[in-house]
């Protein structure tokens, strides 16, 4: 059995998912998940089942970014030569150290490490790092700091900017992550699940969570990354618009032929990464989204009135109308306290779907007409599905277990590690990295070809994803870059040095 | 400041063979570095596909002969037309593709889709003749665009060719002897200690093209300071005096002193100022209009990455103080001066121009 957890920002819903679909669903209201609720959890839905892995998404670092919670950042450079090291100045704090990596990963100026970092918090990122990991481990040491980040970890792209940007907000995510994942090994432990724990990242692929700790800002995206994937799985729809409906917000997220679109990069108020997330646009609108006499208010104080908080918030309006969930007298009474009528909700639910039909609309456009349906998911989903249906040109269904589709898409995502190989042949030696790392040796001075080098990319990568519990075939290997160049020395060619990257498709185990 | 690059990953393609300097990684290697930088990502750089030249535009500057040769021995998979310069299977649809970068770079400078223009591509062209190539050349790119641009647009009649290649431009000075609608000038190491030996202050031009050719062959070793006076005494007055439409900058980048087959001492730093030169020399002559393309350049570690930068982030206005090479190369400590060659060309071309 597989255990999906999805980590929202006011729920933490589990399902538990085999072979014959949805066995197990809950959900708890928690604004920072501890291990206790993790426990909680996992005990209610895990009994009986023998757990084969964990897979978990987080919007924890998501959360922190939009409160502006993250830890400042010091971004330690060694930029070498080249154009101006203010083009990678990306934290409030940037340091330069001498120090000089060239294209082919050899240390041309050794680095002169005299920085002093304002935070304890620190991103080190060189130029051409991906080629030669040592500069930067040998900064990180000479500094002092409690959370650190390395570029070379946020991913073997060559993007000197991009990459020291991607780095810092690592180590900005850094312990927000951390946090969350001693608590997912605590819950685990405790009911000794002995099962492995993947993290889901924003575009929909799987990397264990070691990995996912080195680069936890790719999980930016997560979020709708689940529910999108738990929202196809559930209906078996292929081309659709994916609405999740939360406590915060509303994702909107197109899919076509059977996968979220996804987009490069996240950026949000000085926090950037070139990471791959799903294509969502999110409407700040949710179910504890507050209610005054001036409408929605686009921001959340506390849980709807429904749910144990005070003041009314939509999910109250909704039930003032009547749609029954949760505690509908405390709503009814809280929309009097405030002065509030049932007109006043009637004009809040409109204004509500007038958005999410604009939103669901350019998600139609964007994935360039294809949907012709939108799939509702999140726990409001039931009694808003007629009103979107009247204002969109789309069938609206909603799913069973809708309400976890998060934790759903977490379980039925396919394993999908990405893999990448560094092949440096005048030194003998082959690096592979996805879950972790292991290096090889191979014939010293070897050459290979672009065939070649595709070849032992994917197949490296269906090794990885056998061992994450996955069971890709050479067909689901997805390649998405090979480099590679000889090393000519003295006349002479010695080798050659060899990138390359390449992923099973990220996918869905269709329930 | 905005600059096209124009690049196709074919121009990876074609190979004389592992270890011939004239090699893929003088491209992927700069490549690498500028994708590093982040050149383009960046708001005034733009990367750009070319496609290849079209037949007709090849044929205004070689002979129907040449040119079927040259395609007759590529489609059979190979030959040579000299002992270095090696045909493959790839270099006639890489040679086309080369020479219609050079067209791209060209027209997208004159019809103003960019202020200026980079092109990164390779075989180069300035060793092929009308009807022959040789020194790692098949089509004279520079050629072919200057005519398909002079046939195309009205508002270019006059177009300067300046070489800064460390190789005499011997191909290009030939297909515009006659010509002076076509100003060339090449600064290069002296022929009598460089292929292809040729290129002596006394060729000037011939029949109306008389006056309209410059050579400044230099001696071994010249570096920046030497390369800097030769653009400030002789370059930029003949080239303000002739004020062409459109300024192109024949970037060959092996005068580098890391340079494995020539034997010069430019840093990236000169290349810098160089090309800081003829950006402003553009602007006052030619409404900016500049157009650069990759010409030689075979120090594929020390050299190409750190010039080819210096040059493009020149051309697009950034700031340059931090490019240069590593501290591992160090550039030669004597250099010799270019009292006499300057002294030489001034008063060799005294008769054409107010030097
Ligand atoms: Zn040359």
């Amino acid at each position: 059995m597989i255990v999906g957890v999805d980590a929202g920002g006011t729920n933490v819903d589990a399902a538990v998912v085999g072979e014959d679909g949805v066995q197990e669903t809950a959900k708890l209201p928690a604004e920072d998940v501890s291990a206790t609720v993790l426990r909680d959890l996992f005990r209610e839905i895990s009994d009986g089942y023998t757990v084969d892995r964990v897979v978990v998404s987080t919007t924890r670092v998501l959360n922190r970014i939009v409160q502006d919670r993250l830890p400042s950042c010091s971004s330690v450079l060694v930029p070498g030569v080249g154009l101006a090291v203010e083009h990678a100045f990306a934290a409030d704090d940037n340091q330069v150290v001498r120090g000089c990596i060239d294209h082919r990963g050899r240390v041309t100026e050794s680095p002169v490490v005299d920085a002093e970092p304002r935070h304890p918090v620190v991103a080190v990122t060189a130029k051409f790092s991906p080629r030669n990991p040592s500069v930067e481990e040998e900064v990180a040491e000479e500094l002092e700091a409690d959370v650190v980040a390395l570029g070379h970890e946020a991913g073997g792209r060559l993007d000197f900017p991009g990459r020291a940007a991607t780095t810092a907000a690592n180590a900005r995510s850094k312990p927000a992550f951390q946090e969350f994942r001693e608590a997912v090994a605590s819950a685990t432990e405790d009911l000794s699940f002995n099962a492995p724990v993947y993290v889901l990242r924003g575009d929909g692929s799987m990397v264990g969570e070691g990995k996912a700790s080195d680069a936890p800002a790719s999980t930016t995206r997560s979020g709708p990354a689940s529910s999108s994937v738990g929202l196809l799985a559930l209906s078996g729809e292929r081309d659709a618009v994916c609405v999740d409906v939360g406590g915060t917000t509303t994702d909107v997220t197109p899919a076509v032929d059977g996968y979220p679109l996804t987009r490069e990069g996240y950026e949000h108020d000085g926090f950037s990464t070139f990471y791959e997330g799903v294509s969502s646009g999110d409407l700040p609108l949710g179910g504890d989204t507050r209610v005054t006499e001036d409408g929605l208010a686009r921001r959340r104080e506390d849980y709807a009135a429904a749910f144990g908080g005070e003041a009314p918030a939509f999910t109250d309006a909704l039930n003032v109308l009547g749609a029954g969930v949760g505690d509908t007298d405390a709503s009814e009474t809280a929309f009097a306290d405030a002065g509030l009528s049932e007109a006043d909700a009637e004009t809040v639910v409109e204004e509500y779907v007038a958005e999410l039909s604009d939103a669901v609309e350019s998600a139609v456009e964007e994935a360039e007409g294809s949907p012709e349906v939108a799939v509702f998911g999140g726990a409001l989903a039931g009694c808003l599905s007629s009103r979107l249906e009247e204002e969109v040109d789309l069938d609206v269904v909603v799913p069973e277990h809708a309400d976890v589709c998060g934790a759903v898409g977490c379980a039925a995502a396919k394993v999908s590690v990405r893999t990448e190989v560094h092949v440096d042949s005048p030194r003998g030696r082959m690096t592979v990295s996805s879950v972790g790392s292991r290096s090889k040796s191979v014939e010293k001075g070897r050459r290979y070809s672009g065939e070649e080098l595709h070849d032992v990319v994917v197949e490296e990568t269906v090794e990885e994803t056998k061992a994450a519990g996955g069971d890709a075939g050479v067909e689901d290997v997805e390649v998405l870059d090979v480099r590679r160049f000889n090393v000519v020395e003295d006349g002479k060619v010695e080798g050659e040095i060899a990138d390359a990257v390449a992923r099973v498709k990220p996918g869905i185990r269709w329930l | 400041m905005t600059l096209e690059i124009v690049y196709h990953d074919d121009y990876l393609l074609h190979e004389h063979s592992p270890t011939h300097p004239e090699r893929r990684e003088r491209l992927m290697y700069t490549m690498d570095q500028m994708q590093e930088e982040g050149v383009f990502d960046l708001d005034m750089v733009e990367l750009v596909e070319p496609e290849a030249a079209s037949e007709e535009a090849l044929a205004r500057v070689h002979t129907p002969d040449y040119l079927d040769r040259l395609k007759e021995m590529s489609m059979r998979g190979g030959g040579s037309l000299s002992g270095d310069t090696h045909v493959s299977e790839h270099t006639w649809h890489q040679s086309r593709l080369a020479a219609g970068g050079v067209v791209r770079g060209c027209r997208d400078v004159v019809e103003d889709s960019c202020e200026s223009s980079f092109v990164m591509a390779r075989p180069g062209g300035h060793h092929a003749f009308a009807d022959r190539g040789h020194g790692f050349c098949f089509t004279n790119n520079t050629a072919v665009a200057v005519r398909e641009i002079q046939e195309s647009y009205d508002e270019v009649d006059r177009v300067l060719v300046w070489d800064w290649d460390a190789h005499h431009f011997d191909g290009t000075q030939e297909i515009f002897y006659s010509d002076p609608s076509v100003l060339t000038m090449s600064v290069h190491q002296t022929g009598r200690t460089l292929f292809p030996g040729t290129g002596y202050v006394d060729e000037v031009g011939e029949d109306e093209g008389e006056g309209f050719n410059v050579n400044v062959p230099v001696l071994p070793k010249t570096g920046d300071s030497g390369y800097l006076r030769v653009v400030e005494e002789v370059f930029e007055p003949v080239a303000r005096e002739y004020d062409p439409d459109l300024v192109f900058v024949e970037a060959g980048q092996d005068c580098h002193f890391t340079d494995p087959i020539t034997d010069l001492g430019v840093t990236a730093d000169g290349y810098r100022r160089m090309m800081e030169r003829a950006v402003d020399l553009a602007e006052d002559v030619s409404g900016g209009d500049l157009v650069a393309s990759l010409c030689g350049g075979y120090g594929i570690e020390g050299g190409l990455p750190y010039t080819n930068l210096a040059v493009v982030a020149s051309m697009a206005g950034l700031d340059t103080s931090n490019i240069r090479e590593p501290a591992v190369y160090q550039p030669p400590q004597r250099q010799p001066d270019v009292d006499d060659v300057v002294a030489k060309v001034k008063s060799t071309h005294d008769e054409y121009w107010n030097l």
